[in-house]
């Protein structure tokens, strides 16, 4: 059994809206990760996904749950500032708007040095921009790219240079947050390439959330799906494709666009009442590592 | 059936600071009345601007430097604003990638799609254009019409705006639907919901549709046809069935290759090498030369024309010229082979 | 709803006040620990050859010589039964020395506002329909012009034309000697001074107007209003105009005290007895009670202004609903 590096337990956070309105983003929501492995989160948009990485990253706190991360409480502020340090390095984060993400003002060089030079961290690659070329070059660009601004590069390789600052840390977990949703197909497919080659590279452990199946099918090992800020489905992805459980996931599944005419026309979108999702359910074992949100038996109508 | 539009030769620029850039670059296609028409590119290829040259809504830095486009037998290439008023919205009408910001904020929805039938019916009785307002909103489905005719665009969803923006381009019947990526910003079961309303009205209606989109999967559910475009040229055409089944254009096989749902399992993805060129200076020769694996020496230099592979599908490549070598496509059947 | 409608205003109201408080404590202490001798403004020259012992008598008899906070309690409850003190220099009751100045400055200010707030409109639209053609061009550059030209100087520049060459227009003054209630007259004596303040203040909001409606104008809503088929005539003033109105609104509330306080200089140039030459007197010469009812009269305008401004703003504005639902998009959209 491999190590469990992350461990997320009933994690819920709410925003408030007014005074007398509060949102529940994410309800009692629960999940672990294994050392190495990719686990994709997918959902649609205000299913809470975005908001479970942002809690795990320590960029909300979370209203209620705990999330473990190499056995420390990150929700303790305690614990927190104890193990600062080892959680600021080892965790890192992609965001899907690389425009926004990158500072415009700051060459590509000094964007991927900033992290080291924050952690006062001694470069493997002797200089700070000896080891920028090097961290560059892991993700397919040249040296030439070092004195560039992010306004100048094109949206996969501002995504490059956004890979490339979060692996300078050598971190041992990365939080993608939709990292290829606003590129093109082809940009995609290198994107995704170059996270399946890094990931096999350094075998850090990779939470991928996305919108588009086809994606996290192809990538990811396990995958958990998300519906109202609940988690309604954790399976290996394989196994999730191939024989999905909750009604939601079965919506979800039968909306991908399949590129084949014959078959996509064929396709008949499933339908799935968010009002069945009812507050009470727990998450029960289908069959190996297969896990369904059901209703809890005996709760009288 | 008669050609309901027909492209020729269209070549639109904008004038820039840095230059003339060439986003529309001699492209000819006809569209049939009742048919869905789809174009396929990557962002930057040019075809939201095709488009918007058709319909004239393209800001005053962009010039149709040459090339015609004739409407139901009437060439209108050189029509100004005021004649364009009459036939927009009447002849041709569109609907945006994202209705957040297609709405105006400040109207109720039921009052914008009233000013949409009003345009081209200005004696209309109050009640009868609330009652087609009505109606409208049916055909699109939003359910329980006359309560949301008063509300906001903020009170909707996504889908529901997009919907409303449909009844909004259907107000006048126009006879063609241009659909600029009308589902990208949408969640994907609220997409299927709306292809499948635009597959419906196309039926109901039969309005002549052009889908842009970037997603081949998107574009399988309801074309009939398919363009693709790159570096502002259409480099493939046909139905929907050659297309998908039996591409010819290396840029098409690069395109179907890098989806995910292609792919083999363990494999990684294939990707087009290199950058789309800059259309400010575009190369000489076939633009995807140098990203083309299957490249012969005349396509740096000369520029393919459309070579006819049947009667309904055309590909600019130079490898389907008698005496290029014969190239075995690597997908074949919508597979990878 | 009724309640929450009261309670929303007199929110407002409660503010307004307590601004106003706060505002009057202020210029009360900082006028009374300004250097100088408010002596001076009653007696002029007298105070010079004054006796200690008549001082004292004067400051005794004038209120002075009490600490500050008790001299602001007695201001503070007279000033409630509606007696704001006498003028030191005018040896009158404020209200008498300011009403009739008062009445001169709104004609000037009030309607230079009105002005100004049409005429920008006008050119906006103008502007903005004729986007980067020569029209929008001449209208910008001659706007960026005017605006540099100081006030004192464009005005001695239209005296000497209108005034002193051609002899059609007076130079000074509100009213010609003993004209006070002809109305004729007083429009007359207004011309200059107006034309002057509306000049100056009018480029600015102007542009502004331009660069509002252009943002519309690529918005993607009148794309869409384009494609059905909309004139650019309807969809400018259906669409653009009405998302731009709230907020220009609000930033000409927000720009009344400013355009207010432009007619100051305006006032000494041409002599027209409003109240900005007189406030400028009243802190010279320590008036101070004087000089309270000036300020608070102006705080009251410029908080006024601002309250209405957001009012506007939060009450007009569906757009400001939309942002207050967009987050609770979720919870309570239709789809």
């Amino acid at each position: 059994m491999s190590e469990t590096i992350l461990d997320v337990q009933h994690l819920t956070h709410q925003f408030r809206l007014t005074k007398h309105t509060t949102i529940r983003a994410v309800d009692d929501v629960s999940f672990q990760l294994q050392r190495g492995e990719i686990f994709g989160l997918v959902g649609e948009s205000g299913s809470g996904k975005s908001t479970v990485a942002r809690c795990i990253m320590n960029l909300y706190r979370p209203a209620g749950g705990r999330i473990f991360y190499r056995g420390v409480n990150v929700c303790d502020p305690k614990q927190y500032r104890m193990h600062k340090n080892m959680l600021q390095t080892t965790r890192q984060m992609i965001f899907q708007d690389s425009t926004s993400s990158l500072n415009q003002r700051m060459t590509v060089a000094d964007i991927i040095m900033e992290p080291m030079a924050i952690n006062h961290i001694a470069p493997p690659g002797g200089s700070l921009r000896a080891e920028a070329e090097r961290q560059l070059h892991d993700v397919g660009m040249d040296a030439s790219y070092l004195n560039k601004y992010p306004p100048e590069l094109s949206g996969g390789m501002r995504q490059r240079v956004a890979i490339a600052r979060a692996l300078s840390m050598e971190p041992d977990f990365i939080v993608a947050d939709e990292p290829i949703a606003s590129l093109d197909v082809s940009i995609q497919a290198q994107i995704i390439n170059l996270f399946k080659h890094l990931q096999a590279e350094h075998g850090f452990t990779f939470l991928f959330i996305a919108h588009d199946l086809a994606v996290v099918k192809y990538l990811c090992d396990r995958v958990g799906v998300m519906c109202h800020g609940k988690l309604v489905e954790i399976a290996p992805a394989a196994e999730l494709f191939a024989h999905p459980a909750h009604p939601y996931t079965k919506l979800l599944l039968s909306a991908v666009p399949i590129p084949d005419p014959r078959l996509e026309r064929a396709r008949v979108l499933q339908t799935f009442d968010p009002s069945d999702l009812q507050d009470t359910g727990e998450m029960r074992e289908i069959c190996r590592d297969h896990f369904a949100r059901m209703p809890v038996e005996g709760v009288p109508h | 059936m008669a050609e309901l539009l027909e492209v020729k030769n269209l070549s639109v620029s904008f004038e820039t600071a840095q230059g003339e850039i060439q986003a529309v670059r001699d492209v000819s296609f006809s569209l049939k009345s009742g048919e869905v028409l789809a174009i396929i590119g990557e962002s930057g290829c040019g075809k939201s601007v095709l488009c918007k040259s058709i319909m004239k809504l393209l800001c005053n830095k962009a010039r149709i430097k040459s090339g015609s486009i004739t409407v139901d037998g009437v060439d209108i290439t050189r029509y100004r604003e005021r004649d364009m008023q009459k036939l927009r919205g009447r002849l041709f009408s569109m609907v945006f990638q994202d209705p957040m910001t297609a709405l105006n904020p400040t109207m109720t929805v039921g009052s914008q799609i009233a000013e949409a039938v009003r345009v081209h019916h200005p004696g209309m009785s109050r009640d009868a254009v609330y009652q087609r307002v009505i109606a409208l909103m049916e055909l699109v489905g939003i359910e329980r019409p006359d309560e949301r005719y008063g509300l906001y665009p903020y009170h909707f969803s996504g889908g529901m705006r997009q919907r409303s923006v449909m009844a909004i381009a259907l107000a006048s019947a126009p006879k063609i639907l241009f659909a600029d990526e009308p589902t990208t910003s949408l969640d994907v079961t609220i997409q299927a919901q709306i292809l499948d309303l635009l597959r419906d009205i196309q039926r109901k209606l039969g309005t002549a549709t052009i889908l842009v989109s970037h997603d081949l999967g998107v574009v399988a559910r309801i074309a009939d046809r398919i363009a693709v475009m790159y570096a502002g040229k259409i480099v493939e055409i046909g139905t929907a069935e050659e297309i998908y089944y039996d591409p010819r254009h290396p840029y098409t096989w690069g395109l179907m290759m890098a989806l995910p749902a292609y792919a083999k399992a363990g494999e990684p993805l294939y990707t087009i090498p290199g950058m789309p060129p800059n259309l400010l200076d575009p190369p000489k020769g076939d633009a995807f030369a140098c990203r083309n694996a299957y490249a012969l020496a005349i396509d740096y230099e000369e520029m393919p024309p459309m070579f006819k592979v049947s009667d309904t599908h055309y590909a600019a490549t130079w490898l389907l010229d008698e005496r290029a070598p014969k190239v075995t496509p690597p997908l074949r059947g919508g597979r990878n082979v | 709803m009724i309640r929450r409608e009261f309670l929303y205003y007199g929110k407002k109201l409660l503010v307004f006040a307590a601004s106003i408080l706060v505002l009057s404590i202020v210029v009360f202490y900082v006028a009374r620990l300004a250097p100088g001798d408010p002596l001076v403004s009653y007696y002029s020259d007298r105070v010079e050859k004054m006796s200690p012992e008549e001082r004292a008598w004067a400051e005794e008899k004038l209120g002075l010589s009490d600490p500050i906070h008790v001299q602001y309690v007695r201001w503070l409850s007279g000033a409630l039964h509606g007696d704001f003190g006498i003028s030191f220099k005018y040896k009158a009751d404020v209200l008498e020395v300011i009403r009739g100045r008062l009445v001169n400055t709104l004609l000037l200010g009030g309607t230079g506002v009105i002005l100004i707030f049409g005429l920008a409109l006008l050119l906006g639209i103008l502007c903005a329909w004729f986007e980067d053609r020569w029209l929008d061009r001449i209208i910008c550059k001659a706007g960026t012009i005017i605006s540099c030209i100081p006030e004192f100087w464009l005005s001695l520049v239209a005296i000497l034309i209108f005034a002193v060459w051609l002899r059609v227009l007076p130079s000074s003054g509100a009213y010609s000697a003993g004209k006070s209630h002809d109305i004729a007259d007083r429009i007359i004596h207004l011309i200059l001074p107006m034309s002057i303040v509306v000049v100056e203040h009018l480029w600015y909001y102007a542009y502004m107007i331009r660069n509002k409606i252009l943002e519309e104008v690529r918005a993607d809503y009148v794309l869409l209003a384009k494609s059905k088929g909309m004139s650019r005539r309807k969809i400018m003033f259906r669409h653009c105009l009405r998302n731009v109105m709230p907020s220009y609104l609000s930033i000409m509330a927000i720009s009344v005290p400013h355009i207010l306080g432009g007619t100051y200089i305006v006032e000494t140039v041409f002599s027209y007895p409003g109240i900005g030459a007189l406030s400028y007197e009243s802190a010279r010469y320590q008036d101070y009670h004087l000089l309270m009812l000036l300020c608070i009269l102006t705080g009251a305008v410029v908080i006024l202004c601002n309250l209405l401004a957001q009012v506007i703003n939060e009450r007009i504005d569906p757009r400001i609903r939309a942002n207050e639902a967009a987050e609770m998009l979720e919870v309570k959209q239709i789809g």
